[in-house]
This record gives structure tokens, sequence and C-alpha cells, in this order.
């Protein structure tokens, strides 16, 4: 994974995180390069949710 | 050539109703910035996307409806049923801007458009202003329009939850085990728009309501991946296939159109063959919950029109108040004959997922509120003239239902309501009669400033 996906995921490790939230952290990174972190999260099919629709990493499969 | 897009927008320009942003906007403030602008918005350069334009909010009042259909705002119903009642079959034709760029395989990218961030709580960003095309072997084409979100630069999620034509499509692709091919024209012109909205019968082509609304026939072009048309004037153009995995991928939340945040739903997949667009598109950002909502109204408004008609009940005015997000009430006034209310309000809760149904007579303003508390209040016996129907078809979005307890791909009921507030049978017109002033005609305010 790309360091800023590793980060996005380590972000969410820490704590559920709506997308938006992840988002505000990282305006400074240009919007395309972001999707395509996020992008490279969904294909490693690590994501979850929690009952209020926030993104968590998966720990077990 | 039925008018598209960009016709739309000029006719808003014209008529002052849009707004042109000159000042590079990040993708992610599209939303924020369409907002707080009282007009319709058109964004002239967007930062980071140098090829790319968007525009949206372009339906977000019923002003700007009425304008993009062309009549006014009270006939928006009936102008909608003009397209329906004098349908105009779709014409193919050899090329179309739409596909002035082609990208298949590895250039498929949805990243390279600028795709909005919208609400606080949705689940990524999403594709609001779809055009989704399908066929089925027996019941032919069907137009549709579903949210999109982002999953990947290939992938998308899709709201595929609520009862549809296409539903059925996916549903019976599924059942053998195969992905149902779909195309998704975004920047098209409202009359496509408002034709996928209308719940048509499953035969019925949804190009032929939008080129009847047009008075002219909608231009289709094909698809480079897949068999099925797109309008060959639209912005952009997704094609692919929905995945045969069922209702299992996450997608939402989303702000949706009843004005709240929707929950998690299970999902599936959209994977993106091609991507089409135009040599200088504009994105169609369809700025939620207003422009969803105003796209409703005329297709209920019309859906109530016809049921009462159907029902042989003459109906004076309709209204899909935005109140109930142009979606789950109807109020409508009717030339009543005795037992008439109650027909009407059989009618009216027949439409779509109408679960609030209000009928008064023709003497009462259906678009003043007070005018319409005044009839319930005096025309109304509770235990005789309410009507409550348990069980009925509901929609997932609205939180009374509690979609939440059902399993994934379950469909959630309703209980529908009705209020007859015409003169009760027995009661004279007499006692309605409104108070008037002694010499009101007599006198005049002015001459005595």
């Amino acid at each position: 994974m790309s360091p800023l996906a590793e980060s996005l995921a380590a972000e969410l490790s820490a704590r559920p995180r709506h997308f938006g939230e992840l988002v505000e952290g990282h305006m400074r990174t240009p919007w395309r390069e972001f999707l395509l972190a996020w992008g490279e999260l969904r294909a490693a099919d690590v994501l979850a949710r929690d009952d209020e629709g926030r993104y968590l990493i998966r720990t077990s499969r | 050539m039925s008018a598209g897009f960009r016709d739309c927008l000029r006719q808003l320009e014209d008529a002052g109703e849009l707004l042109r942003l000159k000042r590079a906007v990040d993708p992610r403030h599209l939303s924020a910035l369409m907002a707080q602008a009282p007009q319709a918005t058109f964004f002239e350069s967007i930062a980071g996307y140098p090829d790319w334009r968007a525009a949206g909010a372009l339906l977000s009042t019923r002003r700007r409806l009425a304008l993009a259909m062309g009549c006014s705002e009270a006939a928006v119903a009936t102008r909608f049923e003009e397209g329906i009642r004098r349908p105009i079959d779709a014409r193919l034709v050899d090329r179309g801007p739409c596909q002035e760029v082609v990208l298949i395989g590895d250039d498929v990218d949805l990243t390279r458009l600028p795709l909005p961030m919208m609400h606080v709580k949705d689940g990524g960003p999403y594709i609001s202003a779809t055009l989704v095309v399908s066929k089925d072997p027996e019941y032919g084409r069907n137009v549709g329009s579903y949210r999109m979100m982002y999953r990947t630069p290939r992938e998308t999620g899709i709201d595929l939850v609520s009862s549809s034509d296409m539903r059925l499509y996916y549903q019976r692709a599924l059942d053998q085990g195969r992905p149902l091919p779909i195309a998704v024209a975004i920047g098209v012109h409202p009359f496509e728009l408002l034709a996928a909205s209308y719940k048509a019968p499953i035969d019925v082509d949804e190009f032929a309501i939008a080129g009847g609304l047009h008075g002219a026939p909608v231009d289709l072009v094909r698809c480079r991946t897949v068999d099925l048309e797109v309008p060959a004037e639209a912005e952009l153009v997704l094609e692919g296939e929905l995945l045969p995995i069922g209702w299992t991928a996450d997608e939402g939340p989303f702000g949706e159109f009843s004005h709240i945040t929707g929950e998690v739903k299970w999902n599936p997949i959209f994977r993106i063959r091609a991507i089409t667009h135009r040599r200088d598109p504009i994105f169609y950002v369809l700025q939620m919950p207003w422009e969803n909502d105003w796209l409703a109204a005329p297709v209920i408004e019309a859906a109530g029109l016809q049921a009462l008609r159907i029902a042989s009940v003459e109906p004076v005015a309709i209204r899909a108040p935005v109140g109930g997000c142009c979606y789950w009430t109807l109020v409508a006034s009717v030339k009543k004959r005795p037992g008439e209310g109650k027909n009407a309000l059989l009618a009216m809760l027949s439409v779509a997922e109408v679960k609030l149904a209000i009928v008064t007579d023709d003497d009462i303003d259906i678009y003043n509120p007070d005018d319409l508390d005044w009839a319930m209040t005096f025309r109304v016996q509770a235990d005789q003239d309410v009507l409550i129907v348990p069980g009925a078809r509901g929609k997932h979005i609205d939180p009374s239902v509690r979609a939440g307890a059902l399993g994934r791909g379950g469909l959630p009921t309703t209980a529908k309501l009705g209020i007859d507030a015409t003169i009760p049978e027995g009661v004279p017109r007499s006692h309605y009669e409104r108070l008037r002033y002694f010499a009101k005609d007599g006198v005049r305010l002015e001459d005595y400033r």
C-alpha cells in the first residue's frame, strides 16, 4: 500500500471514523491522491463499518 | 434533436438563475458552495481537474424546475402528464458528443473525475445525477436514477435496496449467476431525469416519455462496451456491470432526499469497463436533497392526478409539498360528489410511497397552509374522516419504518394515512360561507390616508 493508504489505515485502527472525518484531516492532500489511497484500502478488503456508518479496520475475517 | 444539459444551463442563465464562479474550486467544496448560492451554480474551474467544469443545484426550487420544464410553477404536473400522454420514441444516431473521449481498460479511472464530497456523514464521494440504463431479455429497456458511491478507481456502490424495475432486472440476472450490464449517463436534460423518476409500467420506455416532454425524440448512441444506449448529448457516461454478488457490499450513509442521513445499506457493486465523455465536459452535481425533491414533485403530482381521474374524481389542484420531500405527501382539492372524499383518498394513497394524503373541496387554496389547516379543523371528524391503511409498501429511508431491523435486501412496509377534509355529507355548503366585511367594495383605504 502507498504511505497515504497506510496512514489512513492507521487512523482507522486508532478509532472508527466517518469518511468525512478522514477527508477533513487530509485537506492539503490533492483530492485525486486521497481517492486513489482510499481505493487501495477498499481493494485490500480491510474495511468494516460500525452502526453509525463509520469505517474501521477489520480485525478478523 | 432534443434539448440537452447545456440548453438547461442557458435557460437558467437567461432567467438570472445561474451563478458563475470563476475561481478554481476543490471538488470537496462544490456542495458547500452550492448550498450557499441563491441560484444554480456553475463552476468554471475545478482545482486539480483542468479538463472539467461543474454545475449543480439546477432544480433546487420549484421556480427553477418550472423554468427547465418551460411552464408555470403550478403547471409542472400537467406539463409532465403531457409527456406521458404523448410519448415519442427515441432515435438511434451514429455518434454523439458523449463519446468524444473514450477511455477503456486500464484508462478507466474514476479519480480523474471531480467527484464531490457532499454531506458530513456520507460514506464517500457520490455521483448523484445518474441516469442508469439497463435491459432485461423479457421486459426490455429500463431507465432509472440510482446514486453511486466511489469505492475504487473502477468500482462504485449503487443504491438498489428499494423496489424498482432495475432491482427486478438485477434479481433475474443474479438468479442466473450473471452480471447485469448497465450504462450511466451523467449531465442530461432534466426531462430525462424526470422520466427516469417516473414509475412507468415495466414495458414502457422512459426515453419515449422524455421524448414526449421534449416534443422531439431523444437521440441515443450505442455504448462502446455494453449492449445499451445512452443520450448522445450527455456530458459523461460510465459503462459496466452490476456484479452478481447480491446485496452484500456496504454502501452509504448518504444525505437522503428525506433531508436526513440514511443508514449503511447492503448493495451490489458497479464495476466500470469504460468511461466516455465530451471533450470539454461539465460534471453535474445533483444537489441533495432539494433537486431530488423537486424532480419528484411533477412525477408524484401527475401520478396523483391520474389516480384521481381513474377513480372518476375531478381534481382541481394537486401539490406534493416540500415538507413531505415532494414524495410522501399529496394534497389535492377536488370537485366533490357524495362519497368522493374517501374515493379520492383511496386513489391518492395508491400512488408510489405516498403515506399521507389530504383531500379538500375546490374552495380551499391548497397552496395556503392556513386555508388547509382551516379545512382540516372544520371539515374533519377524526372518527369518520381519517383512513389508515396498514402494511403498505414503504421506503427504507423513512426512519419510522425501522428498516434497520430488516435483513439484507429486505423490503419495508408502512402504514398510510388519509384525511378527508372535504365538507361532510349532510352538512350544507352554506355552513362554510366565509366572513365578508360590510361595504368592503364600497370604500378604499387609500382614500383615508
